[in-house]
Order: C-alpha cells, then structure tokens, then sequence
C-alpha cells in the first residue's frame, strides 16, 4: 500500500511538472508576457521597462530552468500582476474554491443519489427515463449558460440570492448548483446500478424475509452498500471541481483559483499559472489516489498496490 | 486566517438574511457601486498604465495641474501657477494647504522628490518613459516653489505634469536607502479628492471623501469598486441594483440593458481611433503595392467607413479622416478627405497597374466585424485580402520583423487631447512608422519642440496634411464610451472619453 502511495505521489508531480513545461511553453509561444502586463496601448519603452524589470528578455529555457530551481527550493515565484509570492497568492484563493467545490459536490449528492435510487428502484419504468432525463441535461448545459440563467431567475427575477460576489454562504449557492450540475449523471447513474445490483442480491432477500420493507430496507441494507462505489468517485469529482471552477468562478465574480487561473492566463501571468497547473494537477492524481485507497477500504476484495 | 475568514462569511451571512434588496441603493446610504472587469492589483498609477487605473488615479491622485477636457487648459491644481523662466526652465508656485490623506503636508520637496524619483533609471516606474522625454531635474527653489529644468523644450510638459505624474511623499519609494516600488499599491496615501478606506486587490476597493482636500469636494462619500470580470454578471448586478455603473459595455448588450426601467445606456466620445496603416515604405515589400500612392488612395476610397462607425460601432462613434481624433489638439479637419467611391477606387487601381487587384494579407487583432468588414470593402474593388486576424503580441512581432503590408491598428492616445499623444508613436519612433517619411518625421518632432500653439498647430497641419495627401493611413472611425448607470444616477460624459467618477451625483 505505502509503495502504491509513494509511486502515486511521484506520478503527480511527474504529471505537475509535464504540464507546467507545457503551459509554460505555450503561454511564451503565444503570448508576450511583457506586453500583456502593459496593456494594449503601451508605447514600446513602456514594454521593454516592463521585460526587464520581470527578466523577460532571458531566453525561455533559461527562464524555465531558472523556475525549476527555484521550485527545488521551494520558490514557486512571483505574480508580475500581484506582487507578491504565488504560494502565498494561491493559499489565500483556495478556500474559495474549496468552499465552492464542496458545496457542489453537496449539490450534486444531493440531486444525484435521489435520483438514482428512485431511477435503480424503478428500473426501466418512465422514472427512470425521466430520472436520466434530468441529470443527462443537467450536464449537457453549459455552465457560463446555466450560471446566467440562474442569476436571472434567482438574483433579478426573484432575488432571493446575490448576483455575484463570495462574502457570505448564500453567494455560494448558485454557483454550487452550477458547477454542482454537471457531475449530477455520473452518480445518479453509478447509483442507479448499485442499487439494481444490490437489490437482487441474496442479502435483501434475506432482509425481505426477515420482514424489512420500503425505505427501511432501503437505507438500511441497500442503499448502504449500492453507494459503496458513489464516495470513491466523488473522489474524482471533487477533483475535477477545482479544475471546472475557472468559469463558474469568472461568472459569480468568486475570488478562487479557477478565476486566478483565467486571469493570469489572459494576463501571461506565467508564475502564477506554473504554480496553479501545479496545484490542479496534484489535487487531480490525490483526489484519483483517495478513490483508490476509499475503494480498496470500503471494500475488502479489492487490493491496491 | 482561514479562520477568520470562514467566521466573517458566517456574520456576513446573518447580516444578508435580515437586509433587504432595498440596501443595495446607492443613493440611500450614498454609496457609488461600480464595476469593472480588470482587477485591480495596484492603486499606484506611477506603477501601472491601464484606463481603469487612470479612472481610479483621478479619484485618490491630485496633480500639479489639472486638465479640462471641455476647453482644453491646463487649470490650477496643486500648483497655483507657473512661469517659465526660459525655454527649458519652468518654475511652479504650490498651494499652501494640500494634504496627504494622512493628514501630513504636501511640500515642495515631495513634488520634486516625486518627479526626480520617477526620472531616475531606478524607480522602473510606468511613468519614466514619459517623464524622461523632457526632464533633467526637479530643485525645490523656495518652500512654495519648484524649478524643474528640461532637457528640451517640449510643449505638452503642463499636461503630463495634468496626467502622468503623481505625487508622493518625499522618500516614499526609496526610504532608508532600501527600494521599494510596491510602496503605494496598496496603501495608498496621495492627495485626491478621495482617500483608500479598504482594498482587497482583485476584489474591491473602497474609497471615501478626504475632508482634508483642497479643491471642491465630491458629492458622493463613497465609492466601492468591485471586480465582476463577466459582462453579464455585471450586467444582472446593474438590474438588481447591486451596482451603479460599469463601463466598456457592448453596444447589444447596453441596449439590452436600457429597456429596464432602472439603468440608463450613456454613450459618449472616446479618444480612441482606429486605422489602417498601409506599407507605404516597403518594408514588406520594396515593390509593393502599397508602396503606390494611387493604391493607397484606391484603399482610403474603397472602405465605407460612415456604416462601419454607424453600424458596426454604434453609440457615438464617427467615421474620421484624420490620423488623430478630431478632439485633439492640432487635429486639423481641413486636410484631404477620401469619400467611399468604388469606382473611383477601381479606377486608381487601374491607374497604378492593378486592373486586376492583388493578393494582400491584412492583419487584425481586434474588433473582428470591423476587420471583416474592412476585408469585404477591399475584396469589392478587387483586392484579393487574406484576413490575418491574430493576437495583439503576434501583430506586434510580426510588425517588428517589418512584416505586415497592412494592418488594422488602433490607438486611445492615453486620453490626451493633443495630436503629439498619436503623431510621435506613429509618425517618429519606432516599427509603427511605415511611411519612411524623413520630411514628416521632422515636422511631428518639431511640432513637439514647439512652444507656441499657434505654431505647433500650423506644424501639425502641415503633417496631417502630408499623411492625408499621401493616404499613409486610412483613417476609419473613432470609438465609443458606453456606460451603463443607474437612472437615479448623474454621471458627465467628458468630451475626451474619460470617465471622471468624481463628478458624478445622484439626481
């Protein structure tokens, strides 16, 4: 298990650093640092000040090897926007986006396991087409289209939650159902066939004659074991939540990650996406390594390492 | 602090369930809401460029002098007055009762320590470039007075000294021997008409009125700017009543938002123009044919620039003739206007020995409509045009590497009034300048070492004159400002598209 974890861990930050090589290639390829700093009106002496005041006239390898080296040590950089240490910058935004993702998985667990039980206990029926129905479009619509529609309805229609902003909880529901929306089929659907599973297993036969019906035996002995393989991907979810907050985040003016990511790409910010790249990509593999190691937990057949 | 954070949303929350949506009104607990899509990362306009800095820096910053955008003068601000000793000598009389937000005095000494600080090589501030075109050095010569020596005699010294150069306590970036150009962005202690209450860069900035100001107060006491970077975000806050006002807003989208009963769409003048600037040196090709006059007049005639302002800009958006905004100072309206005409056009291709037309590769890096539009005038007088529609960076390179035959390009002068802030760039310096003119290059650099006005104007004649006959460029249309506001809201429109949020007032 430890060797399991340990070959995890250095596939992380191989798969950090591939994609901070990537991104730091790309955004030097097409993009001027200097000049996006400057804005678009800068004269050229403006421009120039501005790359050497950053050391962007060095070349892009040296650039890059220098970042490296200071990574080793534990110095991810600089904002050119911000000023200050990315590490820092990024501690600061993460609550936001952690706030953010949770609340969506809360909503998507909520919507989700609901859903797929009515659709798992009503197999083939127009509940469970209705049930797919619903979390299938919840996923098919955008997010920057879901996120102003909700704002309409719920923020100006019937202003019941703030337009923007992330002071209080209640700017976070709107957004958590947003980008809680779109993970909604994976787990009704993973739900949905737990439960047609564990409901033909000899177990809630035995449980049936044992006298336990409804939503006793529901809760009790089958729902508990169908959603069994629901928490290891909501793992994954989790996950994938900090990577999908760029726009839910950019919509609802949320100071988090996903919106520092965006601006400092717009803005070729590099440290500031190296270090986010860095961040996604090792929140990503722990969250797949957490599914794993909650798999093998909760189910005893399965071996990891 | 993860803490504190998560137990300040708790209290917040509470608070929110028992306000009601009636509090987001401005005028009530008068309070400015505005919104704006750039963060705001640094409070100090010496350390940054970006219109929305120049927005906040007329708030927080006062200047040795101020401009007035209606008649074009320089006004009193700071200073009192000025005098100039000779042609490169300037002495400026101070007021005696200027602030800093802390309370503490301005002297001459921190106007001449913040002009000197911003000349010297290590500051690396945003404002050098400017500055270091005509100062030598700023000498306190009496308490109320400083004499700042040139290196040239350069005109527009009163309006950069009305624009670029703010003010700071003497030692502010430099204290102890130890630099720090951070100092100001986020603590800002300045002069202006209002003070930094609170700043979450990137988040909000909250700014109130300074009761120690020298000049009229402003009549709103608070002004909160927000960072909402989605148009329709914004858009929805400004129909909740969650703000005030928002700039730089689509024209579909301001239409959109007009039809509710409590946001008002405000267009005005900007200073940006836009134009297409033609190989007319050869740069790309020595035998090129923009290297034609004929053919640079055909691509002047061909382009329809009166439905491009009126159709594809909209709001207050003009077609122009001139390589300047016809607001600016020395932007003579006189000189050689090409109407659209087709035929005419076609018939100077023939002229130029282009019966047929010619493949040409036009570049673009914004305005796409425009661009296309652009592209379908030339292609209907038979120019075969390839669109390069790229990124501002790889215009840039591509220019620099003398590449481009012609190109879409346009320009906000930086919000100054005066046809030097467009000339110079365009005209002088750098890889913008395609023309290859000696004799134009001499007239814009003598019209900026040209005190008299009169004079500088005639000069600046002279030049537009010369682009306009030689079709160097093919001027297209000025921008427009559109604004959302809230209808309880008095906001002026400046003639020179700035906005100046100090002025405004509820109704």
């Amino acid at each position: 298990m430890l060797k399991y974890i340990a070959l995890k861990g250095l596939l992380a930050i191989l798969v950090a650093f591939t994609a901070s090589l990537a991104a730091f290639l790309l955004l030097n390829v097409a993009s001027d640092p200097a000049q996006a700093i400057a804005g678009e009106d800068a004269t050229p002496d403006v421009v120039e000040t501005i790359r050497i005041r950053y050391g962007l006239d060095r070349p892009v390898y040296e650039r890059y090897l220098s970042w490296l080296a200071g990574v080793a040590t534990g110095d991810f950089g600089e904002s050119y926007y911000w000023h200050k240490p990315v590490a820092e910058l990024v501690a600061d935004r993460a609550d936001e986006t952690l706030t953010l993702a949770l609340s969506a998985l809360f909503v998507t667990i909520l919507i989700a396991v609901p859903l797929g039980a009515l659709a798992g206990l009503n197999p083939n029926s127009w509940i469970d087409r209705a049930a797919l129905g619903v979390a299938v479009s919840a996923q098919a619509i955008p997010n920057f289209w879901l996120g102003l529609i909700m704002i309409i309805l719920f923020a100006v229609m019937i202003p019941i939650f703030p337009v923007s902003g992330d002071n209080t909880w209640y700017h976070f529901v709107l957004p958590a159902i947003v980008l809680g929306a779109s993970s909604v089929p994976a787990v009704m659907r993973l739900t949905r066939t737990g439960l047609i599973e564990v409901m033909g297993a000899d177990y809630i036969r035995t449980a049936r004659a044992k006298g336990f019906r409804g939503n006793a035996l529901l809760r009790r002995h089958a729902l508990r074991n169908a959603i069994l393989p629901v928490i290891s991907v909501l793992a994954v979810q989790l996950g994938q939540k900090f990577g999908g907050s760029v726009i839910t985040e950019s919509i609802f003016a949320i100071n988090g990650l996903g919106r520092l990511a965006l601006e400092s790409i717009l803005g070729a910010d590099i440290p500031t996406v190296q270090m986010l790249i860095f961040v996604f990509a090792i929140v990503f593999v722990a969250m797949n390594l957490l599914a794993d190691i909650l798999n093998a937990a909760l189910d005893p057949r399965i071996r990891i390492g | 602090m993860q803490f504190q954070k998560i137990l300040r949303r708790a209290v917040l929350s509470a608070a929110v369930l028992g306000a009601s949506s009636a509090a987001f009104a401005g005028s009530e607990d008068d309070t400015l809401r505005v919104a704006m899509a750039e963060e705001i990362l640094n409070l100090d306009y010496n350390y940054t460029t970006k219109r929305e800095y120049i927005i906040l820096a007329q708030l927080t910053d006062a200047k040795l002098f101020e401009f007035d955008p209606d008649t074009q003068d320089v006004l009193p601000s700071v200073a009192t007055s000025y005098e100039w000793v000779d042609d490169t000598t300037l002495d400026v009389v101070l007021r005696s009762d200027v602030q800093f937000h802390d309370a503490s005095p301005l002297t001459a000494r921190d106007v001449a320590y913040s002009y000197n600080w911003l000349r010297s090589a290590e500051s690396e501030s945003n404002a050098t470039g400017v500055v270091e075109r005509w100062l030598e050095n700023a000498e306190v010569i009496a308490p109320d007075r400083v004499r700042f020596h040139m290196t040239a005699v350069y005109p527009l010294v009163l309006r950069d000294m009305s624009s670029r150069i703010m003010l700071r306590k003497e030692g502010t970036y430099d204290a102890g021997g130890e630099i720090n150009r951070d100092a100001m962005a986020s603590d800002l202690i300045s002069t202006g008409p209002y003070r930094v209450e609170s700043f979450e860069p990137g988040t909000e900035l909250v700014l109130k009125r300074f009761d120690g100001y020298f000049g009229d107060a402003p009549a709103i006491e608070t002004i909160v700017v927000r960072n909402i970077p989605d148009i329709g975000t914004q858009q929805a806050e400004m129909m909740s009543g969650g703000i005030d006002w928002v700039f730089k807003v689509p024209e579909d989208v301001a239409t959109a938002a007009d039809a509710h009963p409590d946001v008002d769409f405000l267009s005005g003048p900007d200073l940006r123009i836009g134009f297409l600037v033609l190989d007319a040196g050869g740069w790309s090709d020595p035998e090129g044919p923009m290297t034609k006059v004929k053919v640079r007049q055909a691509v002047n005639h061909a382009l329809n620039t009166e439905e491009i302002a009126q159709y594809l800009m909209g709001g207050s958006s003009q077609a122009i003739h001139t390589a300047c905004h016809p607001a600016q100072f020395g932007c003579d309206q006189s000189v050689t206007r090409y109407g659209y005409d087709p035929e005419r056009a076609k018939a100077l291709l023939a002229e130029a020995g282009y019966p047929d037309g010619f493949p040409l590769d036009l570049w673009a890096y914004r305005d796409k409509p425009v661009s296309e539009a652009i592209a379908a005038n030339l292609t209907a007088v038979g120019i075969d045009v390839n669109l390069r529609y790229v990124k501002l960076e790889s215009l840039n390179q591509a220019r620099a590497a003398r590449d481009i035959p012609v190109y879409f390009g346009t320009w906000g002068s930086g919000g100054t009034a005066d046809t030097a802030a467009i000339a110079r760039i365009h005209f002088a310096d750098g890889d913008r300048n395609l023309s290859r003119d000696a004799a134009l290059t001499e007239m814009i650099l003598a019209a900026e070492q040209t005190a008299d006005p009169d004079k500088r104007k005639a000069l600046y004649t002279k030049a537009l004159g010369r682009i306009a006959d030689q079709a160097y460029w093919a001027p297209l249309m000025s921008y427009t400002a559109n604004y959302l506001v809230a209808s309880d809201l008095d906001f002026p429109l400046s003639p020179d598209g700035l906005p100046r949020l100090q002025n405004a007032r509820w109704k």
